[in-house]
Order: C-alpha cells, then sequence, then structure tokens
C-alpha cells in the first residue's frame, strides 16, 4: 500500500483560507480601534464629550445648602438624571456629578452653569476595551492566539502563489518594501 | 421565532449593560479596603508615607480626557484633591467614573518643583480658579505629590 503523500502547497492554501476567515472580525475589531487611539490627541475615542453653557440669575449661592445648591441646578437642566455626588472645587466653583455621567459646573463669580454630557461611543468603546485588553484576563490569550495566526497569514502568504506572480520573483519587491517602510521610520 | 428574538435583542443588551455597570471597576491588583488613610492625612505629613503602599478613597472629581491615566480623587477635606496617575496604557479610566467613589492602593511620589515649574503650576490653578496671580509672590519651589497605584477600584 503506498502512502498518500501530502500536498503541502494545498494545504497551504486551505489553511491560508481559513484562518484569514476566521480573522476577519479580529483584523476589523483591531483595525478600526486602531485608527480610533492612534488619535487620542485629537479626540477622545471611547467618549463623546458636548458642552453647553447656561447663564443663571445672579444669586448669593453660598447661602445655600449644598442640597438646595445642586437640587437648583439640576433643575436648570431638562431631563436631568439623578445627583451621584457633589464637590467644591475651590470657593468659586460648585460641581454636581449625575448618575447618567453628566455634570454640572457652577462658577459661582460668573454665575454660569457648564453642562457637560459625557456618552460612550457606541461599538467603538468596546471595541477599545477588547484592543486595550481591559476586558477579561482570557482575552489576553486569545489576543495572543490571534496574532500567532497573523504571523501565520503573513509566512504562509509567500507560499500561496506559483510562478511569476509568485513573491520569490518580481513581486518580492512589494515584501521588501513593507519591511523597509517601518525600519525607515526606526532609522529616521 | 427569529424576529421575535431579534425584537428581545436591545432588551438583552439593557440589561446586560445593567447587571454589569453595578460592579465595581477594577484595575490592576485588588485594593486594600481596610486600611484606607484619608486624603487629609496623607497630605499633612505627605514625606512620611513615601515608603511604603496606602490605600486612599473619596470621589472622582476629574479623569484624564484623552487617555484616562489619571484621576482626582477629593479629599475628605474641602477643596483638596489627590491626583492618581498612571504610565499611559496601564489603565484606562473611564470619562463616566466622574462622581463615583474610588479606592487606590499605590505608592505616594513627590515631584520637587524648580521654581519656574512651582510658579507655572500656581498660575494654572489662579486661572482655574478665576483669581488674580502674581508670579513674584512665589520665591521657592514647592513639593508636587500624586499616587502612582497598582490596584484601582471604582464603585458605583
Amino acid at each position: 500500500m503506498t502512502k498518500a503523500r501530502v500536498n503541502w502547497f494545498r494545504l497551504n492554501r486551505s489553511l491560508h483560507r481559513d484562518i484569514g476567515y476566521f480573522c476577519i472580525g479580529m483584523t476589523l475589531i483591531f483595525a478600526i480601534s486602531g485608527i480610533a487611539v492612534n488619535h487620542n490627541d485629537d479626540w477622545n475615542p471611547d467618549y463623546s464629550v458636548e458642552l453647553s453653557q447656561l447663564q443663571l440669575a445672579p444669586r448669593d449661592w453660598l447661602a445655600l445648602s449644598d442640597r438646595e445648591l445642586s437640587q437648583i441646578l439640576v433643575e436648570q437642566v431638562p431631563d436631568a438624571a439623578g445627583v451621584k455626588a457633589t464637590h467644591w472645587s475651590h470657593p468659586g466653583e460648585f460641581k454636581v456629578f449625575l448618575q447618567d455621567a453628566s455634570n454640572l459646573t457652577l462658577d459661582l463669580t460668573r454665575h454660569s452653569l457648564e453642562v457637560e454630557k459625557i456618552s460612550k461611543r457606541p461599538l467603538l468603546n468596546e471595541f477599545n476595551r477588547l484592543h486595550l485588553n481591559e476586558t477579561h484576563k482570557a482575552w489576553v490569550i486569545f489576543s495572543d492566539l490571534y496574532a500567532g495566526m497573523l504571523i501565520f497569514l503573513a509566512i504562509s502568504a509567500l507560499f500561496m502563489v506559483k510562478g511569476r506572480h509568485s513573491p520569490w520573483r518580481k513581486r518580492g519587491l512589494l515584501v521588501l518594501a513593507g519591511i523597509a517602510l517601518p525600519a525607515g521610520f526606526i532609522l529616521w | 421565532m427569529l424576529p421575535r428574538m431579534i425584537k428581545a435583542l436591545p432588551l438583552a443588551v439593557l440589561l446586560t449593560g445593567l447587571s454589569v455597570q453595578a460592579e465595581p471597576l477594577n484595575f490592576g491588583s485588588p485594593v486594600d479596603a481596610t486600611k484606607v488613610t484619608p486624603i487629609s492625612t496623607l497630605m499633612a505629613t505627605p514625606d512620611n508615607y513615601l515608603q511604603a503602599p496606602v490605600t486612599i478613597e473619596g470621589t472622582v472629581v476629574a479623569v484624564c480626557q484623552k487617555r484616562g491615566c489619571w484621576m482626582s480623587i477629593a479629599s475628605d477635606k474641602r477643596f483638596q484633591n489627590l491626583k492618581i496617575k498612571v504610565k499611559d496604557g496601564d489603565m484606562v479610566f473611564p470619562m463616566s467614573a466622574k462622581g463615583s467613589k474610588a479606592i487606590a492602593t499605590g505608592m505616594l511620589q513627590k515631584h520637587e518643583l524648580d521654581l519656574e515649574a512651582t510658579r507655572k503650576m500656581m498660575a494654572y490653578q489662579a486661572k482655574e480658579q478665576g483669581e488674580s496671580f502674581d508670579p513674584a509672590t512665589i520665591t521657592e519651589g514647592m513639593n508636587y505629590y500624586q499616587l502612582v497605584p497598582v490596584g484601582v477600584s471604582i464603585l458605583d
């Protein structure tokens, strides 16, 4: 009986295809979150912050108790959630933190109220949490496996095509360019 | 069957979100909530607390907007805060933590500011508080303290 020979070329293509399919979701999550987190200096990738100012009628704010003060401030904002906590930053500034993550800041000298509405960016917030390993420890193991699969995809890609489009001929220049570009950033 | 499941999905997501939010949000090692030192005690003689880990608690009153790399914790004394600061990415504190109670265990760190840095910091604080500031009134550098946590728990 003759032993069936393994066709390494076909096996490599099949594995590359199936692991590639499996990695689509993870790659999209990491890539989208990667762009979002890359621009940390320009925006907050997890939360959108909306600021608005209200001018209040002047009054002696210091004559009020913290409870009365927060009550009056909450009444200025339509659909305001319940009060989570209050805080005096300094004698001229009083803050009210609301249950829905909004915050009210009263400037006692200018009699102005700043309303800060904080809301999670849907999906992006979850993607970033996964990308930055802020979830379960098991995610670290899973993302290590994903990284291993990406290494496989990169190496197996070198053996996917035979003939004139193979990376071992002219198109190898593309492979070299992909290595040279990051190397250039390190050296530059 | 499938359309019913699709209709029920938003409710399931909402319920999951509610149950997750009620749990404390933990970062790093567990905090030692039994050994809390009031921030006012710590800041009265901060140099006495530089050698061993300390645990503090208080309301989160500010969070780094860009990277979530620091939070200001309100002291038990009025108008006093202590900043907890981590290396970018070590822990990412959510902006929604404002107003929540937090417990943090870590090392108190001392930064000796020179005269110029002290004037800059005082000018910034005065601007924040809407007060006038004359740099000439500051004649020597000061020390600045912050906590570098190994564990943080944000309670709701």
